[in-house]
């Protein structure tokens, strides 16, 4: 069981509450929610209901309704439901911050939902990440509150006014996507580190280019550290030694290019880690104080996402490269053209290239940067948007796509190590070795043209089900 | 009534109608003579020494690889299957439909060498509704959608590894093929070049979303309409003479189309004070005309495409050359990759003006003295304020897909294929960007109606222009079809909806 208690989550905890682990509320975020929901708003809450609401009405029940209605104005087609269930945990843990003045009942009953697996259907378009992710929020708020149907076993939640705010005023669906989007690419990481040590190995790869005394030169942790792990996974290798002329680029700038995608993975992550315990919400109670503030605003979210998406189509390019060379008869030190035996009757893997290449240039597309835009909106009074969803959900895409094209290096790569053995008759390094055996608990050997896409979907699913190099989570 | 298909005359209304509203296809007679010509052509030469691309070679730098006569047909089987590498979502129904009569119609042309029974094959797929499943991602438009058409392949040749819908359950092919009776494919010499070769998906995303492009551009003029009477508008700027002094046929169109909706308004024009508009109201035949001269260019491009021949090699029997063959790159869809661009720009601007629009409605100050929000009886919380955020979404989401997939190129095949076309991202894109413009269109025109019914409470004798008044009765009754409950999000998805299909100009001139 998760506590939440709006203090201590991060990425890899709402990664596993999003993939279905349940969640309890800590008990001093409870007593801290108890506390400050007992005091009285203030004016500067009245003033700002009338000035969002457009109306000297008294809190009512119905306006409450009408208030969340209002902004259930998503668009598009449904969020997945671990996104959904992302959004909700990130939510509850604002509240169990104690400062957005709810009642534990607030967070509580959105972690019924939660538990229960009752999970609203949420329109995946239609904020602009400021202030907050509204309009997805209002669609979970609605459930919450049962504006909406909801199963007859379930008593919605009947809330305060300023609850009816703090269920939707805050970026958690983007803070959401971003922590799947950091877990995975975290994961894909270190699968991309795994096919380049892969494709090294086949290709006899110059081993400078990975040695620490030459990588430690340059200064950037992050480059000898990725030198080290390639260093690691090769380790025993008879086929990546020092003595061969340097290689290309998409080998021998590997831990260059690797290293400074990583320390944008880790920069994106921290980031994220901060927003998923900072209180997205306005007003906040502070020492019986109500302040205002622009606590809702996604930038920091959206400039993360848009950063993580340049450097994982960086890994995209720099992947679908090496798989260009292995099946590049002249670029591959011999290698046979598209890893099949040369009888002209069979194309082996050409096409698995052209698809990781519609994927590469389909990564470029989406790295174009949503954070820079802005259109003012609500009268002008939200005048600077952030537009962090959308980066975020543009990030998760291109995620999608960096996974298939890692599935067709380490596709290729496994084929080219079994036609090298056959070859040279070389004994694999270890950890390559037990790679390549994954592989092949899946995946057959290729003497002849088979069906390219069940074998893509295979390597996929080693992938996304952790198998692969053993982690623990499914995606 | 049955569309013939010649490889010469087919429409991008055909392609809709048999598309996605199952009109019957045949191939026409003349067109099968033509293909049974260059079949035998192809016949003859696969048994003699001479080099034919893909008949007697290997693909792509294979071709340096000769193949012997006899294994041609496991040639054509090897590249269905190994070329099967598409990933990611399945095509929708309409646009796997459209891509299998686009590769029929560019086959009935009769210049690549196959069987009628290869287009007939396809035809029966149509009629009696059996959709391969078709990944959409993982192509890159040249040397043709292969990827893509090679999962059509593998349901043609009845693959157990290749996949179909059939009223609407997923099955594997070769059970597919059996509940509709139609026989697989035993393929022949260049069967499987003539089945892969060509942007067909690429083509048929983009043909789709030239006619959903020309719906869009129709509902924003009357959108714009709509928003000018709501805000009070001056008719000055839409007046014909001014558009003749700058003559593009896209403004004076829109010009003309705004001010013949509006017409009969007695909001139009109804502050005596007021000399002009803002831009977003003022600008409209601009802006919107401009995209309307962008898709026109798109179209022609799309309605060449439709009927082009698109294989490699194309044996030509009139040219008087003893070789027949010609090995050329008609397979390579740079032309529809820059159409896509280019519409998916022209229509990111239509949104991106309406969400202007739509903006001016909602903000107090800009709207012509219209209650702040357009907060009212039946919307007493932030009455329209909110679904101005979603459009507001969607344009941004626009600019960052507005990127042009076709700048991009990725050498592949040995660099053999050393400049690539990108058209079917640039396609999927265009589509996905109209589908946000439709979205941001619909709230203008909930939101304008909203307007238009304060402007009617507030002086009851007020009469709506000809076209408005008809666009907003039409509006009403699809809203009134909704449950209780509906979201703001589901109205504007059922106006969204009534663009796509048409209900929402019924009845309009």
């Amino acid at each position: 069981m998760i506590v939440l208690n709006g203090q201590t989550l991060n990425c890899k905890i709402l990664h596993r509450i999003a993939h279905g682990e349940a969640v309890s509320l800590d008990q001093e975020a409870i007593q801290r929610m108890e506390a400050n929901a007992n005091t009285t708003p203030s004016t500067v809450l009245e003033a700002k209901r009338r000035w969002i609401i457009g109306s000297q009405t008294k809190e009512s029940e119905h306006l409450n309704r009408e208030f969340i209605l209002s902004h259930c104005a998503g668009v598009g087609e449904p969020l997945p439901e671990s996104i959904v269930r992302a959004a909700m945990a990130a939510r509850i843990n604002v509240l169990a911050t104690g400062h957005t003045g709810s009642r534990p009942i607030a967070a509580l009953k959105m972690l019924e939902l939660l538990n229960r697996s009752i999970i609203p259907i949420v329109p995946a378009q239609g904020s602009v990440g400021a202030a907050g992710d509204l309009a997805p929020m209002a669609h979970i708020a609605r459930v919450v509150c049962g504006y909406g149907p909801y199963p007859a076993d379930y008593t919605p939640l009947v809330p305060t006014s300023k609850e009816t705010l703090s269920l939707i005023n805050g970026v958690s669906l983007s803070a959401g996507i971003a922590a799947l989007a950091i877990v995975r690419a975290e994961r894909l990481f270190e699968i991309a580190t795994y096919a380049a040590a892969l494709t090294m190995e086949t290709v006899y790869a110059q081993s400078q280019c990975i040695d620490p005394r030459v990588l430690s030169l340059r200064g950037h942790p992050e480059c000898v550290e990725v030198g080290q792990e390639l260093g690691r996974i090769l380790h025993g290798s008879q086929r990546v030694q020092s003595d061969r002329n340097p290689d290309a680029f998409s080998i021998r700038c590997g831990p260059s290019v690797m290293g400074a995608i990583l320390n944008t993975i880790r920069h994106s992550r921290m980031c994220v880690d901060r927003e998923l315990n900072g209180c997205s919400d306005n007003p906040l109670l502070i020492e019986g104080e109500w302040l205002e503030a622009g606590h809702f605003h996604g930038s920091q979210i959206g400039l993360a996402m848009d950063h993580l998406k340049i450097a994982l189509t960086q890994l995209a390019t720099l992947s679908e490269r090496r798989t260009f060379r292995l099946t590049h008869e002249k670029l591959s030190k011999n290698l046979p053209s598209f890893l099949v035996k040369g009888n002209g009757l069979n194309s082996g893997f050409m096409l698995a290239q052209y698809t990781a290449a519609a994927l590469a240039s389909e990564c470029k597309g989406l790295a174009h940067p949503a954070s820079v835009d802005t259109i003012p909106t609500v009268q002008h009074h939200e005048d600077h948007v952030s537009m962090a969803p959308i980066a975020a959900r543009h990030c998760l895409q291109t995620i999608d796509c960096l996974t298939d094209i890692l599935s067709i290096e380490l596709l290729l790569g496994a084929q080219a190590l079994d036609l090298r053995k056959r070859d040279d008759q070389l004994p694999h390094p270890p950890i390559v070795q037990t790679l390549h055996q994954t592989i092949r608990k899946h995946i057959h050997f290729w003497d002849d043209d088979q069906v390219l896409h069940p074998s893509l979907s295979a390597m996929r699913r080693l992938i996304t089900s952790g198998e692969l190099l053993q982690h623990p989570e499914t995606w | 009534m049955t569309v013939y298909l010649t490889g010469n005359n087919l429409q991008i209304q055909d392609v809709i109608a048999i598309a996605r509203n199952y009109q019957p296809v045949s191939l026409d007679s003349q067109a099968k003579k033509t293909m049974l010509s260059s079949y035998r052509w192809v016949q003859e030469a696969s048994r003699q020494e001479k080099a034919i691309y893909g008949i007697n070679t290997g693909f792509g730098s294979l071709a340096r690889i000769r193949i012997p006569s006899s294994q041609s047909a496991l040639l054509s089987w090897n590249l269905i299957r190994s070329h099967a590498a598409g990933i990611g979502p399945v095509a929708p129904e309409d646009i796997a439909r459209a891509t299998m009569l686009l590769r029929a119609n560019a086959l009935a042309k009769g210049v690549s060498g196959c069987r009628p029974i290869l287009v007939e094959k396809l035809l029966r797929f149509l009629n009696q509704k059996l959709t391969p499943v078709i990944p959409m991602k993982g192509s890159c438009g040249s040397s043709g959608d292969l990827a893509p058409l090679a999962h059509l392949g593998l349901v043609l040749i009845g693959d157990p590894m290749g996949e179909a819908f059939l009223g609407g359950v997923r099955m594997p092919a070769p059970e597919a093929l059996q509940k509709t009776g139609i026989p697989r494919l035993t393929l022949q010499a260049k069967d499987g070049l003539a089945i892969t070769n060509g942007a067909q998906l690429s083509t048929a995303i983009a043909c789709l979303s030239c006619f959903d492009a020309e719906q869009l551009i129709k509902a924003a003029e009357l959108a714009a309409a709509m928003s000018t009477e709501a805000l009070l508008g001056v008719s000055r700027a839409f007046h014909p003479s001014v558009h003749q002094l700058r003559p593009y046929p896209g403004a004076i169109r829109t010009a003309h189309n705004i001010r013949h909706y509006f017409a009969g308004s007695t909001l139009i024009d109804s502050v005596p004070e007021k000399v002009q508009d803002a831009y977003s109201i003022r600008c409209s035949p601009q802006v919107i005309g401009a995209a309307r001269d962008m898709y026109d260019f798109v179209k022609r491009q799309v309605s060449i495409e439709l009927n082009s021949a698109t294989d490699n090699p194309l044996i030509l029997l009139d040219e008087p050359e003893h070789n027949k063959p010609f090995s050329a790159g008609m397979f390579h869809g740079e032309p529809i990759g820059m159409a896509c661009d280019t519409l998916k720009i022209a229509i990111s601007e239509v949104a991106s003006i309406s969400e202007r629009r739509l903006y001016r409605l909602t903000t107090g100050n800009l709207s012509q003295l219209l209650p702040p929000g357009l907060v009212g009886k039946d919307r007493p919380v932030l009455g329209m304020i909110v679904p101005q955020t979603t459009a507001a979404a969607l344009v941004s989401e626009n600019k960052a897909l507005g990127w042009p997939a076709s700048l991009d190129s990725i050498p592949t095949c040995e660099d053999q294929e050393d400049h690539i076309a990108m058209s079917t991202v640039a396609a999927r894109r265009c589509y996905d960007v109209i589908q946000n413009a439709r979205r941001v269109v619909a709230i203008e025109i909930l939101t304008a109606a909203h307007a238009l019914e304060h402007r009617i409470a507030h002086r009851p004798s007020s009469q709506l222009g000809q076209g408005t008044k008809v666009a907003y009765a039409n509006m009403q009754n699809i809203l009134f079809d909704l449950s209780n409950h509906s979201t703001m999000g589901e109205q504007i998805e059922a106006i969204a909806q009534s663009i796509h299909n048409g209900l929402l100009f019924e009845g309009l001139e």
